[in-house]
Formats: C-alpha cells, structure tokens, sequence
C-alpha cells in the first residue's frame, strides 16, 4: 500500500478529474442473467480443454487431409491403381514446378556404365543424358556414372507426369498410395468400430448382470486374451484367406477383449449408483437401464479407447502385408506398398520413402489426437499410460 | 510364492494347449488338402495321408496331433517347403536367432528406457522433457519395419557402416553380432519410448508425493530422494509394458527378421505361410507362443519376487 503525504501536492491524475470521473459503473448483466448462462456439460468441457491442446488441433487437420486426400487425389492423378506401363517401370518421382529447381525432375543416376554406350542412341536416347556423375576406368574399359532423365531414358511419353513416380509394373504410386490409404483406413476404422460395438455388448452383459454369467464371460475373454495376438491374428487370416473382409475379422477375433474389461468396470462402477436404483424401482427395463441409464457415462473412455486403437489396427494391417496375408494383390494398401518398397529399397528408395512417410504421419497424427482426447476427457489421468 | 509360480505355469500350459488346439482345427478346417501336388502319384498321396491319420474321424486325428507333440515332440514333417524334413529340426535351426535378436533388444531397451524416462521426469517441462518426449512420440507412432528401412538405407547404402543383411555364414558370433547390429536398434526403439513414456508419467506423479517432501525435507537433494525414495517405486509399474513390450518385440521381430534377412523363425514362417506349409506353419507358431509366454512367464514371476503384492493380489 503506498503511503501517501498528507502535505505533498496531490499526484496530477487526481488534480485534473473531469465530471465522467464521477458518473457511477453500470452492471452488464443482472446477477440473474450471470446465474443462467448455460453451464458447460462434459462434451462441451472435453471439446474446450481439446481445443487447447494445439498438438491435438493440429494432429486433427492433418488426419482430415490424409483423409480427404485419400478419397480425392487417385481421382485427379489420370491413372488407376491397377494401370500399368512396361515401358514406365521403377520411374522417379516427377512433379511440375519442383522439378524445374531440381526437385524431383525425374533424374536418375545410373552406374557402371560402359563410356562408349552413351553415343548409342537405343540405349540413351537423344536428350536423356543429363550429366556424367563420375568417370573412371574398370578392367581397362572407360566406365562412367551418368546422371539422366529416366522418363526419356525409358521410352515414356515425357509429358508424362508421376508424382511419386511408379512401381515394378509401371503402376503410378501416388495413385496407389492414396487409394491404399483407404483401404488401410477403412479395414482400421471398421474394425475398429467392430470392436467397439462386440465389445459394449459383451462388457454390458458382464457388467450389469455380474455373478456367474460375468464370471464365465470374464473367464472366458482373460483366456482368449492370453493367446498371443499374433498367433490368433495369423491363424485366422490362414483360415479366412486374405482380403480386405478377412483382415477386418482377424483383427477383431481379439480386439474387443479390451473394450469389453473398459465397459465391464465402467458398469461395476454406475450399476450400484443411487439413481439406477430409482429407475429400477420405477420398472424400468434392464435394456433400458442398461443403454439409456449407464451406457451413456462411458462413452468418453470409449471414445479415447477407440481412437488409440486406429493406430494399432493400421500397424496389424500393414505387419500383415508384410507377412504375405495382406490385401489380395492388385489391390494395394500402405502395408503392401511398404513391403514392395521395401524389397527394391536400396535400388529405388523413394518407392519406400512416400509409403514410410505417409504411414509415419498418420500415426503419429493418430497418437497426438488420441492422446489429447484422453487427457481432454479425463483430465485426472493426464499423462498417464492409456 | 510356491502357488502362484505355479499358478502362473498352470496358466501358460492351458495357454499353450488353447493354442495348439486352435491351430489344428483351423488348418484342418482349411478347404483343401494339405498335400494336394499333382505332381505326386496318387497312390504315393495316400499313402501319405494314411501316415498321417488324415482318414481317421478328426476327434481322432486331434488325439494324434496333441499326442505326437506332448510325448515325442512329434509336429509333423514339412510337406512342401523342405519335404520329409521333419518339422521339429528346421525349428531347431532357425529357433536361435530369433532368440539373440530378442533377447538383445530386450536387454538394450530396458535400461536405455529407464535412462529416457528419469531424465525425463527429472528435468520436467524444460527443453530436454520437451525434446525427449517428441521422439517418445515418433518412435511409439512409427512402426518397427518403417524405421528398420530407413536404416538400412541410411547406414548400409548412404554411410555403408554395417553390413546390408545379417551375416549368418561367419562362424565368428562377434561378426555375426555385427550384422546384427541395425535389426537390434530397429526392435528396440520403440520398446525403448513405450518404456520411457510409462517411467515418466509413473516417476513425476511420485516425485509430488508426501513422501518425497519428507525425503526433502529432511535434507537429502533432489536427485538424492528421487533415487533413493522415488525411483524405485516407479520400477515395479513398468512391468505392466515389459509383457506388452515382450509381444510387441517378437511380433516386430517376424518383419525385422525379413528385411535383414536373419535366419530366423520370422522369414520361415513368411515361407511356410506362403508356401502352404501348414504343418511347418503350425509348429512356427506354436513355438512362437511358447517362446513368447515363457518370457512373460519369467517376467512375471520376477516381479511377484519383487514385489509381493503382485502375488498376493494377482495382476493389478
């Protein structure tokens, strides 16, 4: 608190007060009013605490446009997944304007080339050679290191463009890429639903009736659970055969052992609550209690719990492909176009490299979202393990 | 203690059992048969086929699988990978690898996501939490096989550090342990940030305890109470991810094992499967899950050694 002088001249904001100095404060809102503002419900408090957490907001966009990408771009780029080209196989990525600054101008180098050969017009046709990397001499013969246009070198229309350039068959990737992403998605966010929704009936049955019917349930899905899930989910893709369809149940055989444990404790812990003991003693149905009484309350760790398992499904979908019991062949999928890559990796790198890329950020864009929706949802676990 | 080891391998051996069964009805369930090769007469087929009990009622044929396997370590001879080769040797060769390149991982990871964590926890919020716990991040999002290709390209083709694949013809183990080297730290990162995330949720909750005030208060420093006081009862948590993590790394392992080309379980089962091998599939498999339940086995039996709670009240 300053002290003030009582004999020091006043300080000046105090000499010069105007007549608006003294006209009294008017209130905004009536007390009433300030009491009625709607309060904020768990959904709008979770979405306000979200939007705070800029990791999330922008894992969310990111998802969005891998999203959108993937319904859009395989209807732009002029190919079809299936489409192939003898002549285009293994090209660069070739994309307008970077290519003009040396990004991606579908160059390539080749090595181990005999010197004498880049006169010959049927192997390096006219324009392709764009610079020799490197010269020297093996087993007395002049061999060089020649970086060249590969659209020209193999004989392709060079008006011909590939983003992400093309595959052992000529296939143009990007084009498979984004139509792969839609299937990975899809098997990811079907399955996923699946599990949810087995899991919610099975864990409600468990929960609500308990005794013997959920010892037995809860036995049963500890048992299932023990098996290794990589050996459950190999099993029955041998025994479904592969396919889009097949992976989806693969991937549910298990899945929805933890849903169901969530949805089990969540009911142990509502069932005994106060008011649905009053519904009950007004006659109110178990399925009605059951879906309209307490199934509400644990929409929120299943909402979490379903967003952290997108990634996990993606990952099984691609481990699969790489396994050989992915998505059957002319189909693609992230998981395939990786394997593919892969076999090719140290040849053509960027094969590997758009797959790897894709695939890193989407889960990576899964994670952050689901992780800021755990914290958003239940901020008493924050930082927590899920 | 006594009753719960053996509680625990009672569960492992009914666990080992489910599998087998599950196996042998779902390749008998398969609508084809399993030596179905024109280029084998007929007679020779049936022949085979009688071996096997492949005429038998398959109550009966189950009798015999689940026989052969328990008293004679019988699975069954490989019918078109390595034909007549009995299953039970192809195992035996391959079995080895894997186990080095788990086991390894398995030991890198473990301390190394300590370190990441405590540190963490240690210097929260400021730029090193922050830059740990980025990579904490990527390496939990981004799938094993991703970074395994990436360093392949990086460290073979780009700075040819290590070799390409894995070297299995050197009868050398130091050189084979070499080549070894890239597929190790490609399992093992991800291990290494599930570990270090789950340490530093685990030790900053117990760094704000009442006890930690005391260890302060009565005059020990902070790195001093956080060893002595809080660090170790963060550790026991942790093994809710090592059996996660042991899972996760053996999965792992089955594509680390084919992009490197080891020689082991991983790229014999990708054969088998592809191939049509089903009883090479089968044994594949089944071992796969008792290497794998073995490792949880002993983890958790460690842990109810450690901490006696566990084993009085079961897995919590």
């Amino acid at each position: 608190m300053t002290v003030y002088d009582i004999h020091a001249p006043l300080p000046d904001e105090l000499m010069h007060l105007s007549e608006d100095d003294f006209t009294p404060q008017v209130r905004e809102h009536t007390l009433d009013e300030i009491g009625k503002s709607s309060s904020a419900g768990f959904y709008r408090d979770a979405l306000r605490r979200l939007r705070q957490s800029k990791a999330s907001i922008v894992s969310f966009w990111i998802i969005l446009l891998i999203i959108v990408l993937a319904f859009t771009v395989p209807l732009f780029t002029g190919y079809s997944y299936t489409q192939q080209n003898v002549k285009g196989k293994n090209l660069p990525p070739r994309i307008p304007v970077l290519e003009n600054i040396g990004i991606a101008d579908g160059s390539m180098v080749l090595t181990n080339r005999k010197k004498s050969s880049l006169d010959n017009t049927k192997r390096f046709p006219e324009g392709s050679v764009l610079s020799v990397v490197r010269e020297y001499t093996a087993n007395n013969v002049e061999v060089v290191d020649v970086k060249v246009d590969y659209y020209i070198y193999s004989g392709v229309d060079p008006h011909e463009y590939h983003w992400f350039g093309t595959d052992y068959l000529g296939r143009d990737i990007m084009t498979r890429l984004f139509t792969g992403t839609r299937i990975s998605l899809l098997i990811a966010f079907i399955s996923v639903i699946t599990n949810v929704i087995i899991g919610v009936i099975y864990g409600s049955i468990a929960g609500y009736y308990g005794g013997k019917i959920d010892m037995f349930l809860t036995h049963f899905a500890e048992v299932l659970d023990g098996l290794p899930y990589i050996v459950v989910t190999i099993l029955f893709m041998l025994l479904f055969g592969s396919g889009m369809f097949s992976i989806i149940l693969a991937l549910t055989v298990t899945g929805w052992i933890g849903t169901a444990r969530l949805i089990r404790a969540q009911f142990y812990r509502f069932k005994g609550r106060e008011y649905v003991l009053a519904a009950r003693t007004l006659g109110v149905p178990d399925r009605t209690l059951i879906f309209r009484h307490i199934l509400p309350n644990t929409v929120g760790p299943l909402i979490t719990r379903a967003m952290i398992a997108i990634p996990g499904a993606i990952f099984s979908e691609s481990f699969l492909a790489y396994i050989g019991l992915g998505i059957k062949p002319p189909e693609p999928s992230i998981g395939v176009l990786l394997s593919v890559g892969q076999s090719v990796l140290l040849q053509y790198p960027t094969q590997t490299l758009f797959p790897a890329l894709l695939i890193s950020v989407l889960m990576i864009a899964f994670n952050l979202f689901s992780n800021g929706l755990r914290d958003a949802m239940d901020p008493t676990l924050r930082g927590e393990e899920g | 203690m006594f009753k719960y080891i053996l509680g625990r391998i009672g569960a492992m051996l009914l666990t080992l059992f489910l599998v087998m069964t599950l196996s042998f009805w779902i390749i008998r369930l398969m609508p084809m048969s399993i030596f179905e090769n024109p280029e084998v007469s007929p007679e020779i087929q049936r022949k085979l086929e009688d071996r096997m009990h492949l005429h038998e009622p398959m109550a009966v044929q189950y009798y015999y699988f689940i026989e052969g396997i328990v008293t004679r370590g019988d699975f069954g001879t490989s019918v078109k990978i390595r034909p007549g080769l009995d299953v039970f040797e192809i195992l035996s060769t391959r079995i080895p690898a894997t186990v080095v390149l788990n086991v390894f991982s398995l030991l890198l990871s473990i301390p190394l996501g300590i370190i990441f964590g405590t540190w963490a926890a240690l210097k929260r919020n400021k730029m090193t939490d922050t830059v740990i716990s980025f990579f904490i991040v990527v390496f939990i999002s981004v799938p094993s096989f991703v970074f395994a290709s990436v360093l392949q390209y990086m460290f073979t083709f780009v700075w040819p550090i290590f070799p390409t694949l894995y070297n299995a013809q050197s009868p050398n183990f130091a050189v084979r342990l070499y080549s070894m080297v890239l597929p190790i730290i490609a399992l093992s990162l991800n291990p290494i940030a599930s570990i270090a995330r789950y340490l530093r949720g685990e030790l900053i909750e117990t760094l704000s305890s009442d006890f930690m005030l005391l260890a302060r208060t009565k005059g020990l420093t902070n790195t001093e109470a956080t060893f002595k006081h809080a660090f170790r009862n963060s550790l026991v948590p942790i093994a809710n991810t090592i059996i996660p993590m042991i899972t996760g790394i053996m999965g792992g392992s089955l594509v680390i094992e084919k992009i490197f080309s080891v020689n082991g379980m991983g790229g014999q089962l990708i054969d088998s499967i592809l191939g049509g091998d089903h009883f090479l599939t089968v044994a594949l498999l089944i071992f796969y899950s008792a290497i794998s339940l073995f490792t949880i086995l002993v983890v958790d039996i460690s842990y109810g050694i450690i901490d006696p709670r566990i084993r009085v009240g079961g897995k919590k």
